[in-house]
């Protein structure tokens, strides 16, 4: 079984890593690169997991996940997010947190504790 | 002459050349671990000839990451006292209780060995200007040893940050960045400039090298005990360095056949209740920690809601069959007053936690009488003078 994860992310950096990284472990990654674009996608395709960046180029991360957690598509209501920042403002993580995120990552990601969250919600698809 | 020879990626192994600027991993994005030829170096080096050097974290270079004596920058680094502690062991029930007290270090903390090493390794390789986020007393080193190896340095620190940190990293020539929020906020914040500027970030873990520094203490702690490693050393963690540091010396002292015992120490991390990340993973079973959402502490060297190296401490600390705990602030300002009273020790608030630590390792019956202890003290407590009533 693939499980599909969503990247609302602008920078093309992180979205190459995180696609190698939950690529080589069989979870299929699809990319938004800015809030309004991730709200559509995860709507459309309703993911197992989201991975949220905070700062985009649109809406913020804290945005995206509020309307998410109020979308008529009651799925994603409980699809597990996953907030990735740089946290380069005082009270990110909280903020994350309060507006429906279930758990925190900061910048740089290491990727075994990527795999780690992730598989956290859904299992090693490669195996 | 140093027995350098290459970086390994922690996780994945990738090796990284040495003669080049690096960071940490871009593939895994995990901190890059510095490599030595210790095969040779076992039948080259004579562990008693180290003695008869002159004082000094320099006195160890063959383990250290600089090639050139002209870059090694020297402010008295090292060879801190290991003091007996035995009003405190009389009251505590143990005779073999010991600190290692690092506030004799230049700026007055034991950050000075990593950055000593860092920015040496850094003038080495060309680099001119330095960014640091900080709790403080990092900062103050890293502007210390910048000023003294003609680097430029840049510093984001917490406006709340002991005003000793902010002023002597400012006195010394750094530009000081007053942040509203925490070290992880700073980090974010030095990231950002780092990348924008071309500037190198010596940021916990985001370079090789400040771990190579601190790992000196390790070897300092097996010379000074006569190449026996003691049974329990108590280590305050913020971004766990110190611990890592010394958890490799151990092991490449191992390789090098200089011990004389045969049991590594078992490694307790200590963080303030207020700020625990390390101690929340360490007895959930986890492998990473949980960014620490409002972290609040007195000691604010322990004010670290996660560490980069996090996965490499709860990895040591386990290998070691080791412990982890929290205490409280209160705890935390007894104990520092207990040690200025008792053993005239004016430790800061992170090392006056690893006595507070020890004492709930003792009620808990984890630590024996018979047992060598160490506890850490980081650094001095005048740079926290507004914590004392």
């Amino acid at each position: 079984m693939t499980f599909n994860i969503l990247y609302v992310e602008d920078n093309s950096d992180n979205m190459r890593l995180v696609k190698r990284a939950l690529g080589a472990k069989g979870y299929t990654v699809h990319e938004a690169p800015n809030g309004l674009e991730g709200i559509e996608k995860a709507e459309e395709l309703t993911p197992d997991v989201i991975l949220l960046d905070i700062n985009l180029p649109d809406i913020d991360g804290y945005e995206v996940a509020r309307r998410l957690r109020q979308s008529k598509n009651t799925d994603l209501h409980y699809i597990p997010i996953i907030a990735i920042t740089a946290n380069a403002l005082k009270g990110d993580a909280e903020k994350a947190l309060a507006a429906g995120c279930d758990v925190y990552m900061a910048k740089p990601i290491n990727v075994r504790e990527l795999w780690a969250r992730v598989e956290a919600f859904v299992p090693d698809s490669s195996e | 002459m140093s027995y350098l020879t290459e970086l390994r990626c922690y996780d994945c192994g990738q090796t990284y050349d040495t003669s080049k600027v690096q960071r940490f991993c871009p593939d895994c994005q995990a901190p890059l671990i510095v490599y030595y030829d210790l095969e040779t170096a076992r039948h080259e080096l004579d562990r008693d000839e180290f003695r008869r050097r002159p004082a000094g974290m320099w006195r160890w270079h063959e383990l250290l990451p600089v090639h050139k004596k002209e870059n090694m920058i020297h402010l008295g680094e090292g060879d801190t006292p290991l003091l007996h502690l035995p009003n405190l062991g009389t009251r505590l029930g143990l005779s073999h209780l010991y600190v290692k007290d690092e506030s004799s270090n230049p700026t007055g903390t034991f950050k000075a060995r990593g950055l000593a090493a860092a920015v040496s390794k850094a003038k080495e390789l060309g680099i001119t200007k330095v960014i640091i986020p900080t709790a403080g007393n990092a900062g103050g080193a890293m502007a210390a040893y910048a000023a003294r190896g003609g680097l430029e340095a840049y510093i984001f620190m917490p406006k709340d940050t002991p005003e000793a940190n902010i002023k002597e990293s400012r006195i010394a020539g750094a530009t000081v960045i007053l942040i509203n929020g925490l070290i992880s906020e700073a980090a974010g914040m030095a990231g950002e400039k780092a990348r924008a500027e071309g500037w190198f970030d010596v940021s916990t873990f985001k370079e090789p090298y400040r771990a190579e520094g601190k790992k000196i203490m390790g070897y300092e702690l097996a010379e000074e005990f006569g190449w026996q490693l003691p049974d329990v050393i108590i280590y305050p963690t913020g971004g766990g360095t110190g611990l890592v540091g010394m958890w490799k010396a151990f092991k490449e002292m191992e390789t090098l056949g200089w011990l004389e015992n045969a049991h590594r120490p078992r490694m307790v991390a200590v963080q303030a209740e207020g700020c625990a990340p390390v101690i929340e993973a360490f007895h959930s079973g986890a492998s990473f920690s949980d960014f620490w959402v409002g972290a609040r502490t007195v000691a604010s060297g322990l004010r670290v809601p996660k560490s980069f190296a996090d996965q490499i401490i709860l990895n040591d600390l386990r290998e070691s069959n080791g412990n982890a705990d929290a205490v409280s602030d209160e705890a935390i300002l007894e104990a520092q007053k207990k040690w200025a009273y008792e053993e005239g020790i004016f430790a800061a608030p992170e090392g006056a936690a690893t006595l507070a630590g020890l004492e709930k390792l003792i009620q808990d019956g984890w630590v024996q009488p018979e047992e060598k202890v160490v506890l850490f003290n980081t650094g001095t407590g005048l740079k926290y003078l507004r914590n004392i009533v």
